[in-house]
Formats: C-alpha cells, sequence, structure tokens
C-alpha cells in the first residue's frame, strides 16, 4: 500500500482554530451597519384552512415598520425536486404555523408589534394528521393542484390524491418467493417526526442593492443550491442567476434541516420590497422546531419470508410516509427509501411501495439518514424477531443473507466492493456476541443488541462538484469549493486531498466555506456525497495544477514530465536525485529562461466531478433498469443495554459501530462522525418525539420538553471501528459516512431490550415509560 | 431577545429600603434574585411586572448559618452555594441531594432555592426536602415580618401565601436533635437536565418516626400524614412498604401531559417512594449523614 | 436608560441600557461580542454561557443592567493571550464539529478545571450537562478534558 503523507493522518482541522477561539462567525454574527432592518413572520394558526383576507393597514401604521409582504406580493411556486410550495402562503394554509405574512421594520419589535396586528381571516378546512388517513377514500384533497405542479422526472404524483410520489419496486417474483418460504413474518413498525437540533437557528440576512444585486448570507448547507432556487422563484421579479450571491458563513450544526431552501427564501423575497437595505430574518427555538424541515414519520408494513436456514425468499415493505404540507424536498427522502428498502440483503424476490403522503403537519424534509433510519428500524428488528423464530443467531441470519460485491439491488444494479462482513466480524468480536450476557441484580435486566446499515446518497444522476485552486506567491493555496463544512470536517479533508497530491501541507491551504460569486459550483452538502464527489473534483483540480507545474518544469528545464513528482513543495526528478525546484520560485512568477524571458504564470488548478453513469431511467412501474444509486456505504453496530425493571430507565453501557469507509481520509474526523451519530441515534430511539395535538400544533418546541441528550446521557464506552474496503471511484478510496452512523442505532437498541426483557416494541421512541409499561403490561 | 416590553429597575441596598420599594408597588413589583425563572416568565409574557426589585445587594440574604437549632438558609443563597455548602452536606442532605438535580450548572449558579418556592412551580426540586424538615419560610413588609410554615406556603400552581407586599428574607429549618437522615427521588426523563415529572422525599427520624412528600403530582407539593402514620404505627417491613404504596394511589393526584403520563408517574412515585425510603433508613444506620 | 458600568473582559466599559435588555443581546448587538451564542434563549442549551464573577451563567436570562459594577468575561478573553492549555487539547483532537456550542462548552469546563484541577470523569459530564451539543457526542469532549486534567 502506497504510503501517503497527509491522506489517512488525522490532520488538525483547517478551521479547529476560529472555534476553540470563539473567532467562528456565524451568519446572526455578521455584522450589517445601522441600515438594517428586521422581518418578522405572521402564521397561521390553523393547520388547514383558507385564507379569506388579510388586513396589514394597522401593522403599516406601527412606527418604524417600513412594509408588510403577503402571499399576492410572491405568487411563485417553488421547490428543489417538485414545486408544490410558496414564500408566503397564497389562498389556504396547509400546516399550524405555516408563513402567510412578514412585517419589515427597523427594530424586531416593532417588526413584532406589526405582526401582531396583521388581522387575517380564515376558513377552517377539515385537517388531516395521519399519512392512514390522508389516502383514505374520500379524503379532503390538500393539494387539488397537484397534477399541474412540475417535477423531476422520477417522481409519480397521483393526480386527485394526496400521493404526491410513488416508488414502486418489483424485482423477481415476491408471491413466488412467498409460497417458497417455510416461515412468513408480517407487522407494522412506526416512527413518528423528529427535529434535527442544530443548536444554531436558521438565520437569513439579505439585500437587494440599487444596481439590482441580490445578496444574501444564509446559514445554509446548500448555497448553489439555493441561489438556483432564490433565482428561479424571484425570475418573474426580473431575477437572473448571476445577480444572485449567497455567502455561506459558518454553519452551526445542519443534519440536513439547512438542505434546500426554507425559511432563506424569506430573506430573499422580502428583500426585494424593501430594496436597498439589508433585511434579517431570524428563527427561534420554536420556529426551528415547526417552521422548517422535520424528519418525516412513516408507517411501514413489512412482510418477510424465509427458508428454515433463514435464507430470505422474498421480502414485501410497504411504507406510508407522513410527509407535511409541502413535500418539494421529502418526496426524494421516499423516493430513496422505496429504492433501497429491502436493506443491505441480497434479496431475490422484492416488492417495496414508498407512498409520499400530504398531510396537513409541518413539511418534512432531509434529515441525517435520509429515511433509512425509519425504514431499518423495521427491517433490523424483523430479522432478529425471524432469526428467533427460526433459532438461528441474529448475526448468523445476517450472514447467510447480506449483499455482497456483484450481487443485484432492488433496481437491478450491481452491489459496490464494500466490508460488510468485514464489519460485522469486527463488531461481533468486540461487543463479544458470544458471550451470554448476565445480571446480578435481580431489578437490573442486561440485553445486547445488534444491526447492519447501509445506505446511499440520494442526489440525481448529475449532481456536480467542482474546485479552483490557486497557488500564491509563496505556494501556499486557496483552495475554492462550495461544499460545507458543517463541522463534519469537510474543508480539512478536501485541504488534505490536496496536500497529497501537491506536497504543500494542509497548514498552508486555506480553504473556506463559500461565496457562489467567488467559489465554483456545487450541488449541496447533504447525502453523505460531499467527500466523494467535492473530493474527486479537488483531486482533479490538483492533478490540473500539477500537470501544469510538471509541464512548465519539463518545457523549461528540459526534463521529461515522467520523471517529475512533487515533495516538501518542490519539483524533484527521479532521474536527477539534485534536481529541486521549490514551487515558491516559480508558481505565480514563472520560470526564466536564459534569454531573460519567463514562462509559465500564475498556476491555478480546476477540477469537475459528476458522476456520469448515473441514471433515473427505468421503469416507474419496477425501477428496473437504472442506477439511481452511485454506491452504498455499510456497517454494523452492536450494544450492551442496561434496563433498570422498576423504572424502564436504560443506560447503553457500551456501543461498538463499525463502517466502511472506503478510505478514511482522516481517521479522527471519521471517529468524530461514528461518535457523534452515535448519539444522535439513541436519543432519537430513547428520548425524542416531535407532539402535536389534535390541532395539528406542536406541543413541545423546546428543550424542555423535547429532550436531546446531555453530556450524563452518554454511552458508557464508545467503541469506533473503521473499515476501509475502497471505492474504486471513490478520492483515495473514500466514501462517506456521515449520516450512515446513526441509522442502525434505533433497531439495535430495540433489539437489545427484546433481547434483555422478551418485549418487542415496534412504535418509536422507546422512552423508558414505553419500556416500563411494557414490563408491567407482561407481569400482568 | 429583549423582553418585549418596558418595566423600571432598582436595585436597593437594605432590607429597608427594599420593602420600601415594594411596599410601594405591591403586586405590580417583582423581586429579582437568581431570575432564572422570572426572566423566562417575562419573555413569554406570562409576568409582565412595572419594576424590577433585584435584591442582590443585599448582602445578609447570602447567608446560610445555624441560628440556635436552625439552619437559615438566605433568599439569595443559590442551588450550586447550597452544593458547596458544608453544612448543608452534613445537615440536610436530603436538600443537598435535590439542590444537585435542579437544571445545570450555569442555572445553579444563578437560580436561588427561595426563588425556587416563590415561584412554586408543581415541578421545583426544593419543595419536598423543605416539607418533611418542616422548613419555616420567613417573609417581610414594612407591616412587619411573618413566619409560616412550609406546610401553610404552597396554595396552588405558581400560587403561595405571600403578600402583594412581602419578600422572603431566608427559610429557617429546625434540625431534629436526635439522629436522622433523609433520601430524595426526582423522575426525569433521562440523566441530564430535566424538570420533575414526580419527587419525592423521604425523612427519616429517631425513634421510629417517618417523614414522607411528594412533589410534581398535583399542582402542590405535600407531606402525606397518613403515609407518615403507617409507616409510624406499623414500622417499615416489606408489608408496610407495599401497604403504603398501595396508599400513594389516594394521595397524589398525577396528570398526564406532554413529558409523562399519569400512569407511569403513579408507577414511578411508588418505586420512588421505595427507593427513598430504603435509601434514607440505609443512611440513617451509617454513623454519620451520607451525602451524594 | 440608565448608565452602567462593568468589566468586561478586563477592561472597564460605560454604557446606557434600558431594564429590558438581556445580557446576551447587549453583549451581542451592542458591543461587539460574538462568542455567547443564541441556541434557545430560554436557558436550556447554554450557548450564551459567559462568566460573571468567574461563575458561568445562562446571560439570556440575566438583564445587562444587573451587572453593573460585576465582571464579565466571554471567551474572548480566554483567546486574547493565545489559546489556553484546555483550548489547545480541544483543537489537536479535533473535538468540535460545527462549533457553534464551543464557547459555552469552553467555559463551563474552563470553570470545572479552575476550581477543580483533576475532576473525575462525572464531575466533568456534570459541569458539561447544561451546554447541548448536538454533534460531537460529548465522548470527545470528555476524554480531552480527562486526558488534560489527569495527575501525573
Amino acid at each position: 500500500m502506497k504510503a501517503y503523507k497527509y491522506i489517512g493522518q488525522s490532520v488538525v482541522k483547517v478551521d479547529g482554530k476560529e472555534k476553540v477561539s470563539g473567532a467562528a462567525l456565524y451568519t446572526d454574527d455578521l455584522e450589517f451597519g445601522p441600515d438594517l432592518l428586521y422581518a418578522e413572520v405572521v402564521e397561521g394558526p390553523h393547520a388547514h384552512a383558507i385564507i379569506n383576507s388579510i388586513d396589514t393597514s394597522e401593522a403599516l401604521k406601527v412606527p418604524e415598520v417600513l412594509a408588510v409582504v403577503t402571499g399576492k406580493d410572491f405568487p411563485f411556486n417553488f421547490g428543489l425536486y417538485m414545486k408544490d410550495r410558496f414564500i408566503f402562503a397564497q389562498d389556504r394554509v396547509r400546516f399550524y404555523g405555516e408563513q402567510i405574512a412578514a412585517v419589515v421594520a427597523r427594530t424586531p419589535q416593532a417588526a413584532k408589534k406589526g405582526a401582531q396586528l396583521v388581522k387575517v381571516n380564515y376558513t377552517p378546512l377539515p385537517k388531516i394528521l395521519n399519512p392512514l388517513d390522508s389516502i383514505k377514500e374520500g379524503a379532503e384533497l390538500l393539494h387539488p393542484e397537484l397534477k399541474n405542479y412540475e417535477h423531476v422526472p422520477w417522481f409519480f404524483p397521483k393526480a386527485d390524491t394526496n400521493i404526491a410520489h410513488h416508488r414502486k419496486i418489483r424485482k423477481g417474483d415476491a408471491d413466488k418467493g412467498f409460497e417458497e418460504a417455510d416461515y412468513v413474518l408480517e407487522d407494522t413498525y412506526e416512527v413518528p417526526r423528529y427535529s434535527h437540533c442544530a443548536i444554531e437557528f436558521h438565520a437569513a440576512v439579505a439585500k437587494y442593492d440599487h444596481s439590482g444585486r441580490l445578496t444574501v448570507w444564509a446559514s445554509s448547507q446548500s448555497p448553489h443550491t439555493q441561489r438556483n432556487l432564490f433565482a428561479q422563484a424571484l425570475a418573474p421579479l426580473g431575477i437572473r442567476h448571476n445577480d444572485v450571491r449567497v455567502i455561506a458563513p459558518h454553519v452551526g450544526g445542519g443534519f440536513g434541516s439547512k438542505a434546500g431552501v426554507t425559511m432563506e427564501i424569506i430573506a430573499a423575497a422580502i428583500a426585494m420590497k424593501v430594496q436597498g437595505h439589508p433585511v434579517k430574518v431570524m428563527w427561534n427555538r420554536e420556529r426551528e422546531f415547526y417552521n422548517t424541515y422535520q424528519r418525516l414519520g412513516v408507517v411501514a408494513k413489512l412482510k418477510i419470508g424465509v427458508k428454515k436456514d433463514g435464507k430470505i425468499t422474498a421480502l414485501k415493505h410497504d411504507l406510508f410516509w407522513d410527509a407535511g404540507a409541502y413535500v418539494e424536498y421529502a418526496a426524494n427522502v421516499v423516493n430513496a427509501v422505496g429504492l433501497s428498502a429491502i436493506g443491505p440483503y441480497n434479496v431475490e424476490n422484492a416488492s417495496i411501495d414508498s407512498y409520499c403522503i400530504y398531510t396537513n403537519l409541518p413539511p418534512g424534509g432531509p434529515y441525517r439518514g435520509f429515511g433509512y433510519s425509519e425504514f431499518l428500524f423495521g427491517l433490523e428488528s424483523h430479522m432478529n424477531r425471524i432469526a428467533a423464530h427460526l433459532g438461528i443467531d441474529p448475526i448468523e441470519i445476517r450472514r447467510r443473507n447480506i449483499i455482497k460485491e456483484g450481487d443485484l439491488t432492488a433496481y437491478g444494479a450491481h452491489m459496490n466492493p464494500n466490508g460488510l462482513l468485514q464489519a460485522i466480524d469486527k463488531v461481533a468480536e468486540e461487543i463479544k456476541w458470544n458471550e451470554k450476557l448476565k445480571s446480578n441484580d435481580p431489578d437490573i435486566a442486561l440485553g445486547k443488541g445488534f444491526s447492519l446499515f447501509w445506505k446511499a446518497p440520494a442526489m440525481p444522476p448529475n449532481a456536480s462538484s467542482s474546485c479552483f485552486l490557486k497557488f500564491n506567491e509563496d505556494a501556499s493555496i486557496n483552495l475554492l469549493v462550495s461544499g460545507m463544512d458543517l463541522g463534519q470536517g469537510f474543508l480539512t479533508v478536501m485541504a488534505q486531498i490536496a496536500a497529497e497530491i501537491l506536497s504543500v501541507p494542509t497548514s498552508k491551504i486555506r480553504t473556506e466555506n463559500p461565496d457562489t460569486d467567488r467559489n465554483p459550483y456545487e450541488w449541496q452538502t447533504v447525502a453523505s456525497h460531499i467527500t466523494w464527489g467535492c473530493g474527486n473534483a479537488v483531486r482533479k483540480a490538483a492533478i490540473d495544477a500539477r500537470d501544469q507545474i510538471f509541464s512548465l518544469v519539463s518545457r523549461t528545464k528540459y526534463l521529461p514530465v515522467d520523471t517529475l513528482y512533487l515533495e516538501d513543495e518542490k519539483v524533484k526528478c527521479t532521474t536527477h536525485p539534485k534536481f529541486a525546484l521549490a514551487l515558491k520560485d516559480f508558481i505565480i512568477n514563472g520560470i526564466q529562461m536564459e534569454d531573460g524571458t519567463f514562462k509559465g504564470g500564475p498556476v491555478i488548478g480546476r477540477g469537475v466531478f459528476m458522476p456520469e453513469y448515473s441514471s433515473t431511467n427505468a421503469n416507474p412501474e419496477t425501477s428496473q433498469g437504472g442506477h439511481p444509486n452511485v454506491h452504498y456505504t455499510v456497517g454494523a453496530a452492536a450494544a450492551i443495554l442496561e434496563i433498570d425493571i422498576q423504572t424502564g430507565k436504560m443506560k447503553v453501557q457500551k456501543v461498538v459501530e463499525a463502517v466502511d469507509a472506503g478510505k478514511a481520509l482522516n481517521p479522527s474526523l471519521v471517529k468524530g462522525q461514528i461518535v457523534g451519530g452515535i448519539l444522535q441515534g439513541i436519543s432519537t430511539v430513547l428520548y425524542e418525539e416531535m407532539k402535536f395535538d389534535h390541532r395539528g400544533k406542536l406541543l413541545n418546541p423546546n428543550f424542555t420538553d423535547y429532550k436531546i441528550p446531555t453530556a450524563l446521557d452518554i454511552p458508557g464506552e464508545i467503541v469506533p471501528i473503521i473499515v476501509e474496503v475502497p471505492q474504486p471511484d471513490g478520492p483515495f478510496g473514500a466514501r462517506g459516512v456521515g449520516e450512515h452512523t446513526m441509522i442502525p442505532i434505533a433497531p439495535m437498541i430495540a433489539n437489545a431490550i427484546d433481547d434483555a426483557l422478551g418485549v418487542r416494541i415496534k412504535t418509536m421512541p422507546i422512552t423508558a415509560e414505553k419500556v416500563c409499561l411494557e414490563i408491567l403490561k407482561k407481569g400482568k | 431577545m429583549a423582553i418585549p416590553y418596558e418595566f423600571a429597575y432598582e436595585r436597593p441596598e437594605t432590607a429597608e429600603q427594599a420593602i420600601k420599594l415594594l411596599g410601594k408597588y405591591g403586586k405590580n413589583a417583582r423581586i429579582l434574585a437568581g431570575g432564572t425563572d422570572l426572566a423566562n416568565q417575562m419573555k413569554q409574557g406570562f409576568r409582565v411586572p412595572e419594576i424590577l426589585i433585584d435584591i442582590k445587594n443585599i448582602k445578609e440574604w447570602e447567608v446560610i448559618k445555624m441560628v440556635n437549632n436552625e439552619l437559615h438558609i438566605g433568599s439569595l443563597v443559590t442551588f450550586n452555594d447550597l452544593r458547596k455548602s458544608q453544612l448543608i452536606r452534613e445537615k440536610l442532605n436530603i436538600l443537598f441531594e435535590a439542590a444537585g438535580l435542579v437544571a445545570s450548572t450555569g442555572v445553579r449558579n444563578r437560580a436561588t432555592m427561595v426563588g425556587n418556592i416563590c415561584s412554586a412551580v408543581a415541578c421545583m426540586d426544593s419543595a419536598a426536602p423543605l416539607l418533611v424538615h418542616e422548613a419555616v419560610i420567613h417573609t417581610m413588609s414594612i407591616d412587619g415580618e411573618r413566619a409560616i410554615p412550609i406546610q401553610q406556603w404552597f396554595i396552588d400552581n405558581r400560587k403561595t401565601a405571600i403578600q402583594d407586599n412581602e419578600l422572603v428574607t431566608h427559610v429557617s429549618i429546625p434540625i431534629p436533635e436526635k439522629k436522622y437522615a433523609g433520601a430524595y427521588q426526582k423522575m426525569m426523563r433521562y440523566s441530564g437536565e430535566d424538570l420533575s415529572q414526580s419527587n419525592v422525599g423521604v425523612l427519616v427520624l429517631s425513634d421510629n418516626k417517618y417523614h414522607v412528600a411528594f412533589g410534581s403530582v398535583g399542582p402542590i407539593p405535600k407531606r402525606s400524614l397518613k403515609i407518615e402514620n403507617l409507616l409510624n404505627t406499623k414500622g417499615i417491613s416489606k408489608e408496610t412498604i407495599e401497604e403504603a404504596k398501595a396508599m400513594i394511589e389516594t394521595v397524589i393526584a398525577p396528570i398526564t401531559d406532554v413529558r409523562a403520563t399519569k400512569e407511569y408517574r403513579m408507577h414511578m412515585t411508588k418505586v420512588m417512594f421505595e427507593r427513598a425510603l430504603k435509601s434514607a433508613v440505609e443512611r440513617f444506620k451509617q454513623p454519620k449523614l451520607i451525602t451524594q | 436608560m440608565k448608565k452602567i458600568s462593568f468589566k468586561l473582559n478586563g477592561e472597564t466599559r460605560f454604557l446606557h441600557v434600558e431594564p429590558n435588555e438581556t445580557l446576551l443581546d447587549v453583549l451581542r448587538d451592542r458591543m461587539g461580542v460574538k462568542s455567547p451564542k443564541c441556541g434557545c434563549d430560554n436557558g436550556d442549551c447554554g450557548a450564551c454561557t459567559v462568566m460573571l464573577d468567574g461563575k458561568t451563567v445562562r446571560s439570556c436570562l440575566i438583564f445587562a443592567i444587573e451587572v453593573d459594577g460585576h465582571e464579565i468575561s466571554t471567551l474572548e478573553n480566554i483567546s486574547k493571550n493565545g489559546l489556553s492549555p484546555l483550548q489547545k487539547a480541544f483543537l489537536e483532537k479535533n473535538v468540535f464539529q460545527c462549533g457553534y456550542c464551543a464557547p459555552g462548552m469552553i467555559l463551563s469546563a474552563t470553570e470545572l478545571i479552575t476550581n477543580n484541577p483533576h475532576p473525575s470523569e462525572h464531575e466533568i459530564k456534570e459541569a458539561l450537562a447544561g451546554n447541548l451539543c448536538r454533534c460531537t457526542g460529548y465522548t470527545p469532549v470528555i476524554e480531552a478534558i480527562l486526558e488534560l486534567t489527569k495527575k501525573d
């Protein structure tokens, strides 16, 4: 194996010093001067209602109020994958808390006062708070215009229903597979909605200046996608793409919530109405909960047939997603799950129906794991139950069924090289799977749980990344990319890739969050694709720069290109050991020839990456024939769980998780993803739940009653394990790991509870209360 | 965010100045000590005082001290002051234990115990320890001073026996002459910062006497003389504990809300009662009062 | 409006404030001190942590007028003479991810090790339990503190 100097090293994060010193600036930390205006959003107090009229006259009388904008000002729909959304509600509101208007004022207080005086007259409509109600015959249509919405070609909305998209898989013959089975288990699993809970609120400041330039500063995972959607949505007002500039400061956590476009467009639109002034829109903690994307809820009906030896003969997975009032992003979660809901198994006969269903709850959207946590909860619970029925060890039954390189996925494409078997072995060994746990305390039950996971990036087939690499006089580098460092360490890893190829240390490479005017295109920082996709673009840009360097040195020093290499910021030659030309001596100002002329000039590398083999052209009735996913990242996790039998309280004593990173470009950052993801997973299964009342109003939009864990709630021990089976088209073999780390956790815990108590819980979250009440029920 | 309305602020230097101000503004004034609850109340518009009277300059109320056989805790004593006090650790282990479960360090550095019982939200942590120790709350106003036994202090959720022109100067806790030990149990959704969904305080006194109090399972925290009588007359045995646990059903009135169901609250209260009782008894047997 | 004076990061500052202004808003919006962040605005998350007379407090729950005559210190104060050993330990181990909770977390940890130079693992967890972090899983933070403060 080639020895690398920067790749594979736990290099200190390039933005680390900013973050530990308090220097890092986030959107709300930026100063915009005394002309800054503040907007307060007016929200609807109905889950579903017709808006009869909006009276803004009283609000406009409040001193220091400059403008009140409503849906009438922006009758333009927008959306990432399906244009079913508006900047402000038009004729009706579809979820409790939907934005109807905004009041713009000199101070936040005046804006708030104005917002309280906007009078809206409503006629309430029947509301639907559950996906199963929404698909019932005769259910109120939430989007009568559904058939007219523009959408990507791989969505299949059902006109005159509340089904915005239906992803259908038919592989082999499921009916025949069930007939051949010795045992069939069928059951329903339910997962509620969850909130991302990034600690930083969404924030956006926009300015439409008198020259027609629209600049937006936003806490964002997707600066270029935001630019695209702002330009599309505001095109009727005369905005072109190059009029829009999105600047992304540091982001205080994303987890999917800051992908696509949510509240940022409110700032962009309002700015158009108060030309010349910067205007700030700040969410607060409550709105973070009820008016940004939420993780979708799902009711999943799962049926698996197996032979006596545990071999799966057929799988049927019907998933009814509570996608919320607008599904412009959520529908792609439903799509991604539809494609992958057979799990990391080699299943010959499969039938999957994944339904994206409108409800009168806040819009669903991307959340770390992109639907995989939700369907794996049922699937990996099911595998344990089947194993128990057959008397096969839960890990053994998985070994017998796992998907291997070259096997066919549900949609008929070949599985990529992967280290799933290695991950299983390493986890089983570390958790001492074969040793039975024994509790010495009659009040404490102990159990072990195990789960596999897999996930592919869910993205359009042409999602692109690009990079500019600029050398400076001292051979330091400005690396311009437009992925976002959300804390995962993306910028550091990009610097490592360039460093490795160009022999310039990461400490001399400056790479920062983007400005769409300065930095080249990137689709979005989502889908755990950024290390892979943008890493490839950076690799190409570095190679491009290196080729320019070698070409210049070759023609000026008369050395063959294939004898040149870079080491310690110098060009060296394999055939002339004494030759060493420092990059700083020519990288900007060129090389002087004997006649006094100069050759060369500033070296600028350029790299673009788009996966050219990806395709969504498949038969909509079967999903066979396309290549919608570029590759899967796989792994396994196991835990030891301790349960207080009297109270149901659980303590995770130990968690082991192995993920196949292909190549861990920076092991400390990969481990950071594993450890952080495990706790986020534990939190969703043990503590978190969005609770809505009968009006569709969220009852716990705060950390007082939506509990995310503290330092006192972490597992006793965490063992992160990195497996490295290279991804052939990944930079240095790398593939993404960011989302994956949390997705096996819920079924792993459910399986551990079953192991400890013989109690199977099929609805999330699995709180102490739920476990305790189950124990009491069982005791009776 | 700024509080969305205007109000005045005074920071008197003496108790006399404070009660004079309070006498002038009455119910339109709020006393500001730690402010951790008050600031939230004001942000949400639940409280709209005309004036805040900040008492933090009145140093005599910062004190924890023994006066004869009583332990005095001033109205400016924070939960972390309680945690750091050797006196509390030695004399009031149940309060020491409860104080460690209030919110988190950054809040405990500011939040006061007296503020806690003045806010009188159902989920407060100091009530049960003070109830089992038969604390007395001392108030002051331009009309004079009052000493209110804690059993008479709580009137309803967020309502106490305090008059509009009164403020609390300190709480006094009689220290039993003979041996005693207490234990506190709190129901939380996890180990980190959480508001109590039920809590139980048990104090074991010499001569087989027991004090038992429940919090968060009704509008006000309360002692249960019924359960105490049972334990006092029958002593501790497996049977009496079961009898007492059954009795809890008639003593408390938990509700279902966003934090927990009444069924789980009821069950947990019984479990916590048993655990607190056993733990207090265990501590009582030790040569010295044990603190956590 | 009332004129107050207080020591901010070692420097005596004078300012006119309204009683309804919170310390967090005044520090951030009127004094340009940006390390204290708003993450919930009701004392749950700890992102707004500052030191008041040497103790960590929630600046979102304090009125600016209350700090008249007192001393406020933020992460900027610790950073101005180069990184502290604690900050260096966090930096070298890539402890933080998005970094939004870092200022509050570092102040809480600083208060802990100032009062208790060799804390136990449980004491570290207790001290950090008021600072919510969604990225790190806390484990790396705790491990870095443990390693820095272990007895030789």
